[in-house]
């Protein structure tokens, strides 16, 4: 394994492999280290996957500008990586006389910001967008988007890949040195890298890789934010994304209901400061709360319309005490040369993640020669969407080609061998059951798994010639099995 | 695309489809297609290994795959055509299906449909168990089909969610197999399954059963290490001062069956919400004419010797449909499931046929009867000494007995 | 003199019986209440002094379509000797083909009782043939 690069980054989530596919489009030697088993297994993948318009943000700060800039470029970065992207809207709705003011002054904000296309609508005009929705005016933003945040994540990281990044996984970094030329990274299973530019880009953790550079002026308070995950059949479809106006009548979590762009509507998320940042566990108190809100929201709810919960974990710079957001830490350090820190990219991080990446190459320029490929692989070898979504007449004509997409292995979402099969040869080798997961959309349905794993498990044992121990969840102590029966 | 032409299309190649295959056919039926994803008949037989099928049908306590072979050499000795390998993608209500294997994606136009699909088991998620999601969590039937199919055996240290037939059954395999089974926790105040397994699986083997409990949280980053479990008092909700923790790398849950009835979305055939499966007729007719259902995907049973026979009917009715020989009535009179009766099946009679209803009781009770009545009018009652929701209750009714009911209720007393 | 509870499992009706048990090296039943028909105090009997079982597993096949053949004991057997049983089948390897009633460990731990397979597992060319 190569262990000398030019530009490191410390981080597989959503940003840094924005970062490294940037940046791979120069003539640089790039590597990614990640502490898990596979890309985006933190903050990135666990989300609402909803792409920002901008209007809730300061004018003049990082989270703003580069919301506002990595908005207009999700929608052709997308089309590259082959990702799914819908532009569908969102009203922000006011109750009441405060509430309109409110709305007002985001539609200020919103400009100021450069927001395109923001509309203040009267009742009638809101119920066209959404039936059936309540209030008395909406802010109407149709820049607003929803994404598949693990989809972006892992599509950004093969690309990357393709272009000759390298992404070393299960590396959890344990120190930093620097060596007169750059840094020496060194990870707790013994590894050594060195690189010329190191950048953290370590969400959760980017506090804990500057102490060991000496930086102790940032810290990580770990936000979690709970949600519930609802059944795709049902039958209210929200057309566009509706949020009440921020500061609307307190109680409760102000809950929202979010599309996701495969079909699944989630409630969520809750806000609760935690201790370890590594606790992803939803809590009963929290869940009962979203049951509740989601009630209230969607009268008519039956317990088979839940499929599960999750949660993700904000990297916030603020503590409980202060609440509130701090601006992005994106910084060249001068102390440090050669150091290029991101702290803190809680929301808007997954839409600004473009933009922070230009902002990171010009970074990296004023510390390396940023000299073009000749060939830069732009478009990802891949489809959008998965087989289920096609037309009949599609489907026959693969099927026809190819047997594998005829065999139905994932029967809730419709997932077909051959998407199995891409998935568990993806380029960045990653052989986990979640990474099947994620790549193939299997097991995400109703049944979660109860039928598909053990097809699953039959491809992976007869066909790669997996053995019950070699099957793990996500982690390297997540064993599924204990051995044979005989 | 392909397009095949069939008279009668049966989706599901299990117990009930198998049974509905036979019988359509010996009633007359000579284009009939059975069609089942999995690369063999038999469905979830094949991996149900223990014993206790077919004392009613054989006559014999026999194994899941043995009673599925049965009647697969029945199939067989038909010629009755089977896809094999085949999944139905989509379903309407022209009786149109399209359908997707390894050799292909056609088109199937049917006379009529026999849906017979099964059904899925709740899961960890739709419960919303608290706590984190490491490896080690299976549904039971997951389990089993990777212990019994497989060769995989997926822990050691097992605690088991509900006390249905199924978690109990698994908890005897597991410890038959080495692994050591922890307890069984059953959140209702009685098991959800037959006290013969109570005795056979857990009382044999010292296996301790905790009625009006659950697990409450879960615990472990990457395999699971263990549960909190507590008991349950008002209102579903954890008693507080009752918490403890068990340790165990392996959490089987049993808590409920629910009918796959996906394919039936596309036509908008009527389901029942407290099936969770078609509301059908008489003849095992849903809403939709020409599109019949039968077996787990209609209502969850308990012994699959009911199934058969449920299946026998509903490919005789679906034969005779075809040969025109069944009318749909203009109207039908309703059974309504009254005091201390979950549920109760068919929902609509025509009156035109004798027929048996199938029903479960709400609560466990002893000493009753079940009554089909008429308003205040006794149309059939049946006493029972022991009536518990784990054992459907089947009541044959003849329609001579029915007078001009125009609606018949059925209760306990 | 002590009282055991059981549910009886003959029938549908699950009587709940009430044996009087005197205790013992060799335990008799010297009455039993609570039956609704004549088979009852004689199950009672049996599943108190002797109870029988008959139990299902799976034994590894080369080869097979299957990795295992579902196996089951074709006659009743005492509850005490099941480990014993367990332990002879985990022992046994076959080869495919298997078929359904097969005799695969005849008068098992030297009791009255066969193991046959009940499924039928067809042979497949293995990968190293």
């Amino acid at each position: 394994m190569s262990d000398q690069f030019d530009v490191l980054i410390i981080g597989a989530g959503v940003v840094g492999n924005a970062i490294a596919r940037e940046l791979s489009r120069y003539r640089l030697n790039i590597g990614v280290l990640e502490k898990e088993q596979d890309v985006g297994m933190g903050t990135s993948s666990r989300n609402s996957g909803v792409i920002h318009s901008g209007i809730h943000y300061k004018p003049g700060t990082l989270r703003a500008r580069l919301d506002v800039k990595g908005n207009s470029l999700m929608q052709d970065l997308c089309r590259e990586l082959k990702v799914k992207v819908d532009y569908i809207g969102k009203l922000t709705v006011a109750f009441d006389e405060s509430d309109v003011k409110t709305l007002e002054r985001l539609k200020e904000q919103g400009e100021a910001n450069g927001v395109p296309g923001l509309e203040m609508l009267d009742a009638d005009q809101m119920r066209k967008k959404q039936p059936d929705v309540g209030g008395i005016k909406a802010l109407w933003s149709p820049s607003t988007g929803i994404i598949c945040p693990y989809g972006l994540t892992i599509a950004l990281a093969e690309n990357a890949t393709s272009n000759g990044a390298k992404f070393i996984l299960g590396q959890d970094v344990s120190s930093i040195q620097q060596n007169g030329q750059g840094f020496v990274v060194r990870t707790a299973n013994g590894n050594a890298f060195t690189t010329r530019v190191l950048i953290n880009a370590a969400g959760l953790f980017s506090d804990h890789i500057c102490e060991m550079l000496g930086i102790n002026e940032y810290r990580i308070y770990p936000c979690r934010g709970e949600y519930l995950i609802l059944d795709k059949r049902l039958k209210v479809r929200l057309s566009v994304l509706v949020y009440p106006a921020p500061g609307h009548g307190g109680a409760g979590l102000g809950i929202h209901l979010t599309n996701t762009v495969d079909g699944n509507i989630l409630i969520g998320p809750s806000n609760e400061y935690i201790d370890d940042r590594d606790d992803y566990a939803s809590t009963a108190a929290v869940t009962d709360q979203l049951k509740k809100e989601g009630h209230e929201l969607l009268p008519g709810l039956s317990i088979s319309d839940f499929i599960r919960s999750f949660s993700g974990i904000r990297p916030k710079q603020t503590s409980p005490q202060e609440g509130g957001f701090k601006d992005f830490v994106i910084e060249s350090r001068r102390d440090i040369p050669g150091f290029i820190n991101l702290v803190g990219i809680e929301s808007p991080g997954l839409t600004s993640a473009p933009a922070i990446a230009l902002m990171v190459r010009d970074m990296v320029e004023e510390r390396l020669p940023l000299v073009k490929k000749d060939i830069f692989i732009a478009e990802r070898q891949a489809r959008v969407g998965t087989f289920s979504e096609l037309s009949p007449e599609e489907k026959a004509d693969l099927v026809a080609d190819d047997p594998d997409y005829g065999e139905v292995v994932c029967r809730c979402e419709q997932i077909t061998k051959r998407e199995i099969l891409d998935a568990i040869q993806n380029p960045m080798g990653n052989r986990t059951i979640l990474g099947i997961k994620y790549r193939a959309r299997a097991m995400m349905g109703r049944c979660q798994g109860g039928f598909c794993l053990p097809r699953i498990v039959e491809i992976l044992e007869k066909e790669f010639g997996y053995r019950p121990e070699d099957f793990i969840l996500n982690r390297p102590d997540s064993r599924l099995f204990a051995g044979r029966v005989r | 695309m392909h397009t095949l032409k069939r008279d009668l299309v049966i989706i599901g190649g299990g117990p009930a489809g198998l049974a509905a295959a036979v019988a359509a056919r010996e009633s007359g039926c000579d284009n009939v297609l059975l069609i089942e994803r999995d690369r063999r008949l038999g469905g979830i037989l094949n991996q149900c290994i223990h014993d206790g099928f077919g004392l009613h049908q054989f006559g014999e306590a026999l194994t899941g795959p043995e009673y599925a072979q049965r009647f697969i050499d029945r199939l067989n000795s038909l010629s009755i055509e089977t896809m094999l390998g085949t999944i139905v993608l989509s379903m309407d209500r022209d009786r149109i299906l399209h359908v997707s294997s390894r050799k292909g994606f056609s088109r199937i136009e049917a006379g009529a449909v026999i849906l017979s699909m099964g059904c899925r088991e709740r899961t960890a998620g739709a419960i919303s168990i608290p706590g984190t999601r490491p490896a080690g969590i299976y549904t039971a039937g997951a389990a089993q089909n990777f212990i019994n199919l497989q060769n995989i055996m997926v822990g050691k240290k097992v605690v088991i969610l509900g006390s249905g037939d199924i978690g109990m059954i698994m908890a005897r395999r597991m410890t038959l197999e080495g692994s050591k089974v922890e307890a069984v926790f059953e959140i209702l105040p009685y098991a959800s399954g037959l006290p013969r397994n109570i005795q056979q699986c857990l009382n044999d083997y010292g296996i301790p059963l905790y009625l009006s409990t659950s697990v409450i949280n879960i615990h472990g980053k990457e395999r699971l290490t263990g549960v909190t479990v507590a008991q349950i008092g008002q209102e579903r909700k954890p008693v507080p001062g009752t918490e403890r923790h068990v340790e165990c790398d392996t959490l089987l849950l049993s808590v409920g069956l629910i009918p796959e009835n996906e394919l039936s979305r596309g036509p908008d055939i009527q389901l029942e919400v407290k099936t969770n499966g078609a509301n059908v007729d008489d003849t095992f007719m849903t809403s939709i004419p020409g599109i019949f259902s039968c077996g787990n995907v209609l209502h969850v049973h308990d012994l699959v010797d009911h199934v058969s026979d449920e299946a026998t009917k509903v490919g005789q009715f679906a034969a005779a449909y075809l040969k025109g020989d069944i009318e749909i009535p203009e109207s039908y009179i309703n059974i309504k499931p009254g005091k201390g009766v979950g549920y109760v099946l068919p929902q609509r009679i025509s009156g035109d046929r004798d027929f048996v209803l199938s029903l479960r009781v709400s609560e466990p009770c002893r000493d009753k009867a079940v009554l089909v009545r008429d308003g205040d009018k006794k149309v059939k009652r049946k006493k029972m000494v022991r009536l518990h929701p784990a054992e459907m209750i089947r009541i044959p009714v003849r329609v001579d007995k029915l007078g001009d009911a125009r609606s018949l209720e059925v209760c306990v007393e | 003199m002590i009282k055991k509870e059981l549910i009886c499992v003959i029938c549908p009706n699950g009587c709940q019986l009430q044996a009087d048990i005197q205790e013992g090296e060799q335990p008799a039943v010297t009455d039993v209440t609570g039956n609704l028909c004549d088979k009852g105090p004689e199950w009672a009997r049996q599943e108190i002094v002797n109870p029988m079982r008959t139990i299902a597993s799976s034994v590894l096949v080369e080869d097979g379509d299957f990795p295992m053949v579902s196996v089951r004991t074709d006659a009743p057997i005492s509850l005490k000797s099941i480990f014993d049983v367990m332990g002879e089948i985990k022992a046994v390897r076959l080869n495919a083909p298997v078929k359904i009633r097969d005799i695969i460990i005849a008068k098992v731990a030297g009791l009255p009782c066969n193991i046959i397979a009940t499924r039928n597992v067809q042979k497949v060319k293995s990968l190293n043939q």
